[in-house]
Order: C-alpha cells, then structure tokens, then sequence
C-alpha cells in the first residue's frame, strides 16, 4: 500500500516537472499588445478614443468639485448637471451654498498624460504600418491632446511638472521620478510649443468629435489669451507667498504682449474655415439651434453622445422645470445680473412706480433674440407650454418698486405659495414653474428665469428624462475664437480689429452694431460673457482677468419676480434677491487651486505650495 | 484531532502573543502653545475676528515641508492650542490685516510652551465714539495708517452689529452691518479727510435689546482682512 502511494507521487512529480518545461511564451488573449494597438488605423483609433474620453473637457457632466472624492470629468452616472461653475459664480444661482468650487477637485492626470507620451514614443517604431504622412498626423493630434491636459493643469495650478516622455519604475529611481514644478510660463510655453507642433503636423480635417490643425490652433489661441492676462493682471492682483516669488504662480507683466499676440495670430488662422451659424432667418431661434444643430458650421470641436452607448446627459431634464419635462428637477437658473449684462430691463416707470404688463410675455417684447435664446423669460413657451412664473400675487399694490422691496417680509401685502396648485381668487398664485418661498422644496426658479442655452426645444416632453439628451458638446466653436481674437486686438490696441470681430457676432446674435468708441476691454469682456454664457467659461474668465474676488465680494445675487396685481389685472416685475439669498465670497488664494495634498506627500519638489494654502 | 486542534490554538496564541511586543514609544500631542498677538502701535491685543488671524505651526521636525496646520486667533488677540506634538515648529502669524512677517519663528514647543507676536496693523481705528438717538446709533470715528508706503487699498468701512460680544465679519447682523458698508476702493494716499475721519449710522436698531458694536477697515491685500476697533456695548432702550 504504502510502496503505490510512494509510486503514485513519483509518477506525479516527474510528469509534472517534464511538463513544466513547455515554453509559456504565448500571447495574451485577455490585453491588446502594442503590435495590435499600433498595428494600424483601428488599433490607434480604440487607443485615443480612450485619451478623447478622458480629455478634461468642461461639458455638461462636468463638476468642479468632483464627486465622491472623484475628479469632476467622466464621472460614473452623473445627471446632476446643475452642479456646474457658472451656478456657483453669479452667472446663475444654484445648488451651491456660495463660491464652493475654488478649491478644485485635486485633478492631476498624469497617467492619462502617460498614455499621450507612450503614444508618441512607440508610434515611429510601427510606421510601417502606416501609409502616406499618417504617422505625423497623429503624432500631431497626440501634442495637441497633451497640451489639452497641460492647460487644464495650468489654469489650475500654474506651474507643474512637466513630463514629455514615459517614466518607468523601478527602473527609474523614486528621486529621479519626483519631478519638480515648473515655472508657471515654462508650462505655457510648453503648450504654445506643443500646438504650433501640433498644428503643423496635423491635417485641415479630421473626423468629428477629432482635433485638426484648427482645433490645435483654437487651443491655443484660447491658452495663449489665459497667459496673457494672467501676466498682465496677475501681476497687478496677487496673493504673495514663496511659490509666487519662485514664479510657480504668476507670469512676469512684460510678457503680457507677446502672449497676447500670440493669441491673435492663432485665432487668425482659423480665418475663412469656419464661420457663424446662420442657418435661420430668424435670430432667435437661430442661436437656440446653433447649439443642437449636428452640422454647424461654428462647430470646431465637439463631444457627442448617444443613448446606445450608455453616455447621454440630462441637461434637457436638468435645467428646465418637471412640468415641461420627463423627469428629474432643475436646480440653477440664471440671475438678473447676468440679464442686465444685455440690457436694463424697462419695470420700472420714471417715478419709481413698476411699470405695469397686460401679459407675462411683454417683458420680452424687442430683446436682444441672442438673450431670448440663452434665457426662458416669463411669457415663454416650451413644448407646448408655458412659463407662467409668478412670485406671488398682490391684492392691490402702490407706491414705488424700491419701496416695497426695502420692507419687511412679513409687511408686504401679497399673496406666495409653495405649492404650485395652490389658487386665489381662482388664479394660480405662482404657477407651474413659479417661484416658491424660502424654505420651499428647490426645484423651480430662484429668480425669475430659466436656462435656454443647449435645451432642445424640439425634442418631444416625454423624451426628456434622465440620460435621455444626446446633443453635443460644442468645446471650441467660431464665436470664442472671434472673442479670443477681439479680446487679444483690444490688448494689443488694435481696436479695429476687435470691432470686426465683435460686430460679426452682434449682427448674429441680433444685436446693434458697435462704434470703434464702445471698443472698450469692459465692453469687449461683456461681450464674451454674453455669448459664451453657461458654458463653463465664465469661471476661468474672471479668475484670469483676476476680477473674481471684487465681482464675488460677499456679493449676493437677484432675480426678477413677476407679480400679478389683481385689481388692475396686470403684471409687474420686481428686482428682488434671489430666493434663498445666497452670499458669495471669492477669497484671493482661489486665484490658484492648492496642488493635491496626495501628491505633496508622494513628490517634495512640488512644494512650495501655492500661497495661502 | 483533539490534539491537532490544541496546537494549532497553541500556536496561534504564540503568534499573536509575539506579535504585539512593540510598543508606541512615540509622545501623545502633550505640548501646548499659547501666546498673545500684540498691537505694536498701542501695546494691546490685536484686535480681530472669526476667518482673520491665525497662528501658522510648521512641525519642521518632522519633515522638511511639513502640512501647515493653523490656530486660529481668538477675537481678544490671544491664541492657545494644547494638543501639539513636541518638536521644532516654525511658526508665523499669517491671515488678519497687519504687515506680514518675512522672519518667521522657530521654537521648540514642549511642554507648556508660549510666545507673544508684535503685529504692525495696516490701519488703526482711533476715537471711536457713539451716540444714540432714538433707535438711531451714529459712529464716530478715524482713521490712521502707522505706516503707508506700500500699503494695500482700503476696499470699504463698515460697522458690525451683532447681539453677542462676539461680533466681527462673519458674526453680525446682516442689515445692520453689510448693508451699512461704505465702499472706498482707495489707495491711501487717496484718501480725503472725509474718509479718513468718518461718521456711520445705523437706524432702525430695535428697541430693548443689548447691542455689541465695532467698525472694521478692510485691505486689498493677501487676504482681504480687516482692521478693527474695540468693541463697544450699546443698549437701545
């Protein structure tokens, strides 16, 4: 017995140790090698599709705080697009409790820049399997996507490291990976260098949702104009502290010019390729459409989404009220301030009394058709519906509008409700879509006035539910690139030039034409702030004009609340604070994002860290 | 079995037994430090508030870049935390609206240990006086800069009213003290006599009720901070 056991495991033992000798040096089944990934155009194309998904773009998923300890980009199931930076800056107000997104979310896409550099570095060693000038051309696109995240990084945190090949460890030391900071021009510099490479490298054309030469160039005409005036203005404005005086943070003043040349002569090459979206007579609907068209010709680059792949977003549910919708709430809405950059509206009568309307809609009568298209105003309809706001109702109303605002709550003489249902007299005291007192439920407006940037008005009621919106991201179009162009004109004292542009667009976006006398950098900053309005700009515009800590100042936001006054069966509008009278503080250090505490503890030679953090 | 099972007990008693005989020699946070921020233009306390002036520790014996970590400045100008490790701290007064400290302390904290900061104030408010008329409070007061070369603008004066002694930015009633601000946005040499000797009234105080009451100068600079006077008690009759 025991002698078969002694066999049996001898037996074992041997077959197993000759069997144990077969070469194991097959090809993985489960992972793509570099032979397939580089082996043609397919293979290259599933690679950057990955770097595309997780390019840094501010779209309508993006949250600037991040969530769940996430950056904001990409995020899993994300539909609460409400959370964005313009609701927590004053362009709208939403569910932010104030300036909340100063910090950041601590994004430090290093390995997805890995994933660029590993490209550039191994794709020369496969070119054969290229034809013609297709391996520059997408080593071209691969500068322009690292220099795509080196700009996220340094609008965040000026300087940073800057990493251009693949690091490998252990073969290379831990010191020798602790890469120091740059300074904070180095990195623009970089960038610049990055897409003038890109831009000559690449092709006129690409497929959609993909750079060429001109998305490279759009980039940097828009870096190069953030550089630009963080030289001029960060110098003036500025928090002191040892990164500052080590230029991590901060641009030398002299090199303002030059940055902003720089971004002219990009924003000039773009000159004839693409133009304004002009498709409709009619200018209202027109800029409500040149954000859903599929085929603008305004678009430069853009992210698509579709329902099939699992990737739709819900603006459509997410900004409009649940009665024109399928599903979900809106949570941010614009602010009178943000209305009153296009125009003073005309509620109140010469002596201070509000002007009284037979109709809701009136207010709109003769508006810019570019603010009509931004912004729902009371009066307006979408599908099939109305937005019958109303903050409440007054039995009888005297006196001037000043007045009536400046008492207290509990003294005013009106009618609010809660509950849209809710009726007096028989009439709706604040509607469907009306505005509910504080301490309400939040999912109707604050102040007055819905978003209409992006809402597909044409898109059946039923449709509009969570994850249910596939239209596009449009990252650059024509219209910034004017604005980049006038903006670096005007710095450069080419105010001719600026006129030109700014006058395309008002002339689309129906509005009067400019005199070379309003050519003003207030004027032309105005401009942009309408036209790129609630699309994710705002944020980074007025944090590198370094204007953000005196607009944000402990400011306190208002709306417009429509009123009915029941005994002369007409409506007024009065200029009060937003519902839930919100208080938003800027501090200077947000001028910078902290570099993320993680990283300080793996990598000393990011510090100093920026000042007063 | 039984016996296979009692050794394997065994030795998992002997393993964890032998597992735990390092002991964390390492001191709790047993030091303290406290100290005074002193107004180097009249000998007091630095006055403040809640988000202003904070004593800045770097734990430089612990790591060459140390994570800061800050003791907030109470509203009378004193500063205390009692849970620190010993060691060697660089430590700066950073955050309130006083000239800022380029040499900054380094001290070894152990035990009970305490250190006084001298702050030069950018601005410093003198004679402030107050009277009450009906339900009406009117501040009088100036305004005086010890130095003002380089010194930051004045953004705004404001008074801040709050119904508890503790009352500065962040702490005061909104309508009487916000909305009372006078905005100057001024650098200091621009600034008229008007400005610099001032009169701020607060109407519509309610009646019966106790009032703490200060006035603050705000700078441009870092950290947009206040200056502010002593704070005085009101009764509105």
């Amino acid at each position: 017995m025991k002698s078969i056991r002694k066999l049996i495991i001898a037996i074992g033992v041997g077959v197993s140790l000759l069997t144990s000798c077969q070469k194991l040096d097959i090809k993985p089944t489960n992972i793509l090698t570099d032979d397939v990934i580089f082996g043609g155009e397919g293979g290259v194309n599933s690679y950057l599709a990955d770097v595309y998904r997780k390019l840094p773009i501010e779209d309508f998923t993006y949250r600037p705080t991040g969530r769940d300890g996430r950056w904001g980009f990409n995020l899993h199931h994300e539909w609460e697009h409400f959370w964005n930076a313009g609701s927590a800056t004053g362009e709208m107000v939403g569910p932010y409790g104030g300036m909340d997104i100063g910090g950041g979310c601590a994004y430090w896409p290093y390995s997805d820049i890995r994933a660029v550099n590993y490209l550039i570095e191994t794709l020369p060693k496969y070119s054969a399997n290229f034809t013609g000038n297709r391996v520059n051309e997408i080593l071209g696109e691969a500068y322009f996507l690292r220099a795509y995240y080196y700009f996220a990084l340094a609008k965040r945190y000026g300087g940073v490291p800057i990493i251009t090949s693949v690091q490998n460890y252990p073969e290379q030391s831990i010191e020798e990976l602790q890469v120091h900071r740059s300074k904070e021009d180095e990195v623009w510099e970089f960038i610049g260098k990055d897409l003038d490479q890109a831009y000559s490298m690449m092709p006129e054309t690409s497929l959609r949702a993909r750079a060429n030469k001109y998305v490279a160039a759009a980039l940097k005409s828009r870096a190069m104009l953030y550089a630009g005036s963080i030289a001029k203005y960060g110098s003036v404005n500025f928090v002191d502290g040892d990164a500052k005086a080590q230029g991590y943070v901060g641009i030398p003043a002299d090199k303002a010019a030059a940055y902003f040349q720089q971004a002219w002569d990009a924003a000039k090459l773009l000159d004839g390729h693409y133009s304004l979206y002009q498709k409709n007579p009619d200018k209202e609907l027109n800029y409500a459409d040149l954000f859903l068209d599929h085929d603008s010709p305004e678009n430069i680059l853009v992210r698509d989404y579709s329902i099939t792949s699992n990737t739709a977003h819900s603006w459509d549910a997410t900004f409009s009220p649940r009665f024109m919708t399928a599903d979900a709430l809106s949570r941010a809405y614009p602010t009178l301030e943000f209305v009153q950059r296009f125009v003073q509206l005309p509620v109140t009568n010469a002596d201070g009394t509000p002007r009284r309307f037979d109709n809701l809609a009136d207010l709109k009568q003769g508006l810019e058709p570019r603010l009509l298209a931004t912004v729902y105003f009371p009066g307006a309809t979408l599908r099939g519906r109305q937005f019958d706001m109303q903050r409440g109702i007054y039995p009888t109303f005297s006196g001037t509008a000043a007045a009536e605002v400046a008492k207290q709550p509990d003294q005013r003489n009106r009618i609010v409700a809660s509950d849209p249902n809710t009726l007096y007299q028989g009439l709706p005291v604040i509607g469907q879509t009306g505005i509910r007192p504080p301490g309400s439920s939040d999912e109707v407006s604050r102040t007055g006035f819905y978003v209409r940037k992006y809402i597909d008005y044409k898109k059946p009621q039923n449709e509009c539910g969570l994850f249910q919106s596939t239209q596009s991201w449009i990252e650059f179009r024509y219209a910034e690139i004017l604005l980049n162009r006038a903006e670096a004109a005007t710095e450069l004292g080419k105010a001719d030039d600026a006129l030109f542009c700014l006058n395309q667009l008002r002339s689309r976006a129906g509005a009067t034409v400019m005199s070379m006398a309003d050519v003003t950098i207030d004027n032309v900053r105005n401009e942009r702030c309408k036209e790129l309005a609630f699309e994710n700009h705002y944020w980074w515009d007025i944090r590198r004009w370094r204007i953000a800590d005196q607009l944000l100042d402990n400011a306190r936001f208002r709306g417009l609340m429509p009123y009915y006054v029941l005994n002369e069966k007409k409506y007024i509008f009065l200029n009060e604070p937003e519902v839930f009278e919100r208080n938003y503080f800027f501090d200077k250090k947000f001028y910078y994002e902290p570099i993320p505490g993680g990283e300080l503890g793996k990598n000393p030679n990011l510090y100093p860290n920026n000042p007063n953090y | 079995m039984k016996r296979l099972v009692s050794k394997i007990l065994l030795g998992i008693t002997l393993l964890a037994g032998s597992a735990c005989t390092k002991i964390d020699n390492y001191d709790g946070p047993n030091a303290s430090f406290e100290g005074k921020l002193v107004d180097a233009t009249t000998g007091g306390n630095f006055q403040t508030s809640t988000g202003s002036v904070r004593v800045r520790l770097e734990q430089i014996s612990w790591s060459d870049t140390p994570s800061p970590q800050d003791i907030p400045s109470k509203f009378d100008g004193t500063f205390k935390d009692s849970k620190l490790f010993k060691g060697k701290y660089r430590i700066t007064p950073i955050g309130g609206a006083f000239w800022p400290i380029y040499e900054p302390v380094e001290m070894d904290i152990n035990g009970k240990s305490s250190h006084d900061f001298e702050l030069t104030p950018y601005v410093v408010i003198k004679n402030l006086t107050s009277t009450l008329n009906g339900n009406e409070l009117t501040l009088n007061f100036n305004i005086d800069a010890p130095v003002t070369a380089g010194m930051p603008g004045v953004i705004d004066v404001q008074p801040y009213v709050n119904t508890t002694e503790l009352v500065g930015a962040g702490a005061s009633i909104y309508d009487y003290s916000d909305l009372m601000k006078v905005t100057l946005n001024k650098d200091w040499a621009a600034l008229t006599d008007a400005d610099k000797n001032m009169t701020l009234k607060i109407p519509g105080l309610l009646p019966g009720r106790t009032f703490y009451v200060r006035v603050g100068v705000r700078l441009n600079d870092s950290f947009k901070s206040s200056n502010f006077s002593e704070i005085i008690e009101v009764k509105v009759p």
